[in-house]
């Protein structure tokens, strides 16, 4: 049988099965082990756990093994958006109280009166064990970027057991600092856990011992904790099952006393575990929306869940051929201005993604994003484009754009774009979504109205990735021009939305070697002034000068939720906490 | 020594190909296979311009419109609609797999027979040379091909046929070593004649049976791998489309009832993939020696 027919008769098949269950499944107001005492929640598709020590490499500590470490080990100041709002949420941090210098160079923080899972107190000396470990072994922490924590942090003072300061190389802005590095810092079990008693030795004992994951459950260097759940099993396949920790003092105490977090292979696995309602918290894609009723039926409820991030599409401003015309902000305003991100959001996205103008999350509502920002610069008009382009020295020749006037002049191409250019570009993009490939078709689409050439070429999304580097105009891996990572690929921001590591000149992920003095300044004066007016000029600054293509920022997840279960807020910062779900009915 | 030619077997073909005719048209499987081809050859080349649909831009105003008034099959998720779709994508599918089948079945004779005709070590060289490339997967150098470069429909063709002809080199090579051990291609060697008058006037056109049912299987495993690399989003690129692309943007809305996305493209492959076959099957029916009573 041909591989498309076999594919055929399976979806026949689980269309078949969804009806039937469907129509078999009413709503309920417990998990689906038809107990209040646990929940089964589905991880996101392909990711299996590996990881609970809250300190260590990169590649171990993203967000989902995050949100589990933090599950376990509260931590200092839980600067998310559990509560709705991102803030400092108190009643999930071990820290009470931040108080900064009036010269904004140092910080002194008050611990809560909390004690470890054995019963002992956390102190002041369990925080300046996690700031020896990473002052220590920086290069190995996922957390560090050069010039920043704990580069900049000068000074650990331990004032009494549950005081201590840290001082800063320079002033900062308070909010920054507490959102963006503060937030990292959790306090460790310095009596259990400092056994070699020096931080290279220690990181190196931790890190070996957090790499059997199959002692995860026994252990007993994993048996002291803080957090509001202890590990009950852990499995190499992804299986992780957590218990309420019953010596828990903090102020989430957990609503579950079981949290089962579910691996799966595929999207479609997991829809299908939906389907059958042995999921009690789980998610579908952007294109299954228009099946919500189905799952209402099933008596679920679906949430969307909107990320603290941004979505666009970076130019390669090194690329040998079309960099001099990436460089002319006409044409980057030509590009944006044929790009109709509200019809996109609604349609293509479902109604699951926000139009996004700079670079600042625009689905919640915030200080940082500017008026200008909010006010969209540059609306959608191909006719305006076209007007920017042919004021700007092109005439159209065959349906594209082409160079005919060179020269700087007001009315030419400028600097660098020779005669006979013609404004044609391709987007290496992540293949395998729908969604994607629709929303490159229609901007592919409303690109060739304004006369602009947009050829698509998809691979996998790793391969987008090593093939879009940062660059120089010789190199030959220099001839990509535009790179999309795909919907799941957004840039996701810590609670302070800087752009440091993304349009900073020689910026860590600044893909296209965008480059702007007064850009960089802005940046820097968004980490370091105390006032949000210096992010909202980079905000405006941004949204202006165009350093990507701004596209619509899609939610991070449609969450299917049991009825029944609620208490809690989705983290935009795309943590999960379990401690604040609960079974209200 | 012209006598000895003349009763070669060289003359008999024609009256054998009469003989074929009439015991293909016999077999209705391959006769309906043979009209579903023509149809669908006349659907995607003329039927454009008797329908004629705007298959470049999208229209988001007019997306997952059910069959109707001015759409008769849709439209799809971007607002294309589906009919003047499935033509537009049936032209590469159909293109493909026939230039595709064709181009491997030519390199495929090529090689078969110059190994099987030469042999000793030469054959054995090349025939490892296939055995080699078999054991690689085709969907392997495909998916590798489609990451370094970007597809376009003549792309296509040469990659597919590039790793098709094995299959049909392995046939060719069979039947010339069968054929260049005959009576009458050892008495035209033995009277002066050269390899090229024997490859001529004997082994190719005694292989032609066996050439033209391969090319109409390797037509129909064409437009399957090329449906298939589509699918995985490694196809042709937009606005261009085939009916494996348009099946893979078409499942994701499986479970929200727009069958019209799905069965039509689905349907096609089937029914063009099954005409192949068949035809291949009537041709194999028609030039076997054996079934000539």
């Amino acid at each position: 049988m041909s591989p498309a027919r076999t594919r055929l008769l399976t979806g026949a098949a689980l269309s078949a099965g969804t009806l039937l269950l469907a129509g078999c499944s009413g709503s309920s107001g417990t998990s689906s082990s038809g107990s209040h005492d646990s929940i089964n929640y589905a991880l996101p598709a392909n990711f299996t756990p590996n990881w609970i020590l809250p300190i260590g490499t990169a590649a171990h500590l993203n967000t989902n093994n995050k949100s589990i470490s933090n599950a376990l080990w509260e931590p200092l100041v839980a600067y998310d958006g559990s509560t709705g709002t991102i803030g400092w949420n108190k009643k999930g941090s071990v820290a009470t109280a931040a108080d900064f210098a009036a010269d904004s160079k140092s910080v002194t923080i008050t611990l809560g009166d909390r004690h470890w899972s054995d019963g002992k107190p956390i102190t002041s000396a369990d925080v300046k064990f996690w700031f020896d470990l990473v002052k220590a072994n920086k290069a190995e922490w996922a957390g560090y970027s050069p010039g920043k924590a704990p580069d900049n942090w000068t000074s650990f003072k331990t004032v009494d057991a549950r005081h201590f300061t840290i001082t800063f190389d320079k002033a900062y802005n308070p909010q920054w600092m507490l959102a963006n590095e503060l937030s990292q810092i959790n306090p460790l079990p310095q009596h259990a856990w400092d056994k070699p008693g020096d931080a290279k030795k220690d990181w190196t004992y931790l890190n070996d011992a957090a790499k059997n994951i199959g002692g995860y459950a026994t252990n007993a260097l994993w048996k002291t904790t803080s957090g509001p759940y202890d590990v009950k099993s852990f499995s190499t396949a992804g299986k992780v099952v957590l218990a309420a920790n019953k010596k828990y003092d903090g102020g989430e105490k957990p609503g579950i006393p079981t949290v089962n977090l579910l691996p799966f292979t595929t999207a479609d696995a997991e829809k299908n575990a939906l389907r059958s309602g042995t999921v009690d918290y789980g998610y579908i894609e952007a294109t299954d929306l228009d099946q919500k009723d189905s799952f209402t039926a099933q008596g679920y409820e679906v949430k969307p869940w909107s990320g603290w991030a941004i979505t666009y599409m970076p130019y390669n401003f090194n690329n040998p051929s079309m960099g001099a015309v990436f460089k002319q902000l006409y044409a980057r305003q030509a590009v944006q201005r044929s790009i109709d991100q509200t019809t996109l959001a609604k349609v293509v996205f479902n109604g699951t993604a926000v139009p996004g103008y700079g670079p600042i999350p625009q689905a919640q509502t915030s200080n940082f994003v500017s008026p200008t920002q909010k006010a969209n610069p540059y609306p959608f008009s191909t006719s305006a484009a076209k007007s920017l382009l042919t004021g700007h020295g092109w005439t159209e020749q065959g349906g594209v754009m082409t160079c005919t006037s060179p020269g700087t002049g007001a009315s030419q191409c400028g600097e660098g774009v020779a005669k006979g250019t013609k404004f044609q570009m391709q987007v290496l993009s992540q293949s395998g979504s729908t969604v994607t490939d629709n929303m490159m078709s229609a901007i592919q689409s409303s690109l060739a109205k304004t006369g602009i050439k947009f050829s698509i070429k998809t691979a996998p999304v790793n391969s987008v990735l090593s093939q879009t580097p940062q660059c120089t105009t010789s190199q030959s891996i220099c001839k990509w021009q535009l790179s999309f990572f795909g919907t799941m690929g957004s840039w996701y921001f810590n609670a302070f939305p800087t752009g440091d590591s993304l349009f900073q000149s020689k910026g860590g992920s600044n893909f296209g070697n965008y480059s702007d003095t007064a850009v960089d300044q802005l940046i820097s004066a968004s980490t370091t002034s105390s006032s949000n007016q210096a992010v909202q000029e980079y905000s405006a600054a941004l949204a202006k000068d165009l350093p990507v293509i701004w596209l619509p920022e899609p939610d991070y997840q449609i969450s299917v939720v049991k009825k029944g279960l609620g208490g809690f807020s989705q983290d935009s910062l795309a943590n999960f906490h379990p401690a604040q779900w609960k079974w209200t009915s | 020594m012209t006598a000895v030619l003349q009763t070669t077997p060289t003359a008999e073909p024609v009256a054998n190909y009469r003989l074929s005719l009439r015991r293909f048209t016999r077999n209705k499987l391959a006769v309906a296979g043979l009209a579903v081809v023509v149809l669908f050859l006349l659907f995607c080349f003329v039927g454009p311009l008797l329908y004629s649909t705007d298959q470049t831009h999208t229209d988001l105003t007019q997306v997952n419109l059910g069959p109707g008034g001015s759409h008769w099959l849709g439209t799809d998720a971007v607002g294309h609609d589906e009919l003047g779709r499935l033509m537009y994508g049936g032209k590469v599918s159909m293109l493909v797999g026939l230039a595709a089948g064709v181009l491997a079945t030519v390199i495929g004779t090529l090689w078969g027979a110059t190994a099987g005709y030469a042999g000793g070590w030469l054959d054995a060289v090349m025939m490892r040379i296939v055995d080699a490339g078999i054991a690689i997967p085709a969907l392997f150098i495909l998916l590798v091909v489609s990451a370094i470069t970007t597809p376009d429909t003549l792309g296509l063709i040469i990659v597919l046929g590039l790793v098709s002809w094995l299959v049909p080199s392995r046939l060719v090579r069979a039947e010339t070593l069968t054929l260049k051990s005959r009576d009458y291609v050892l008495t035209l060697r033995a009277t002066g004649g050269t390899h090229g008058r024997a490859i001529r006037r004997h082994i190719l056109p005694n292989s032609v049976s066996t050439i033209v049912v391969a090319a109409t299987f390797q037509v129909a495993d064409a437009i399957l791998l090329v449906a298939y690399v589509s699918y995985l989003g490694l196809g042709v690129q937009p606005p261009k489309t085939d009916w494996g692309g348009m099946l893979s943007a078409g499942l994701t809305a499986a479970y929200s009832g727009r069958w019209w996305l799905i069965v039509p493209p689905g349907l096609a492959i089937i029914l063009v993939v099954c005409a192949f076959n068949a035809i291949g099957d009537g041709l194999r029916d028609a030039f076997d020696v054996r079934g000539r009573g």
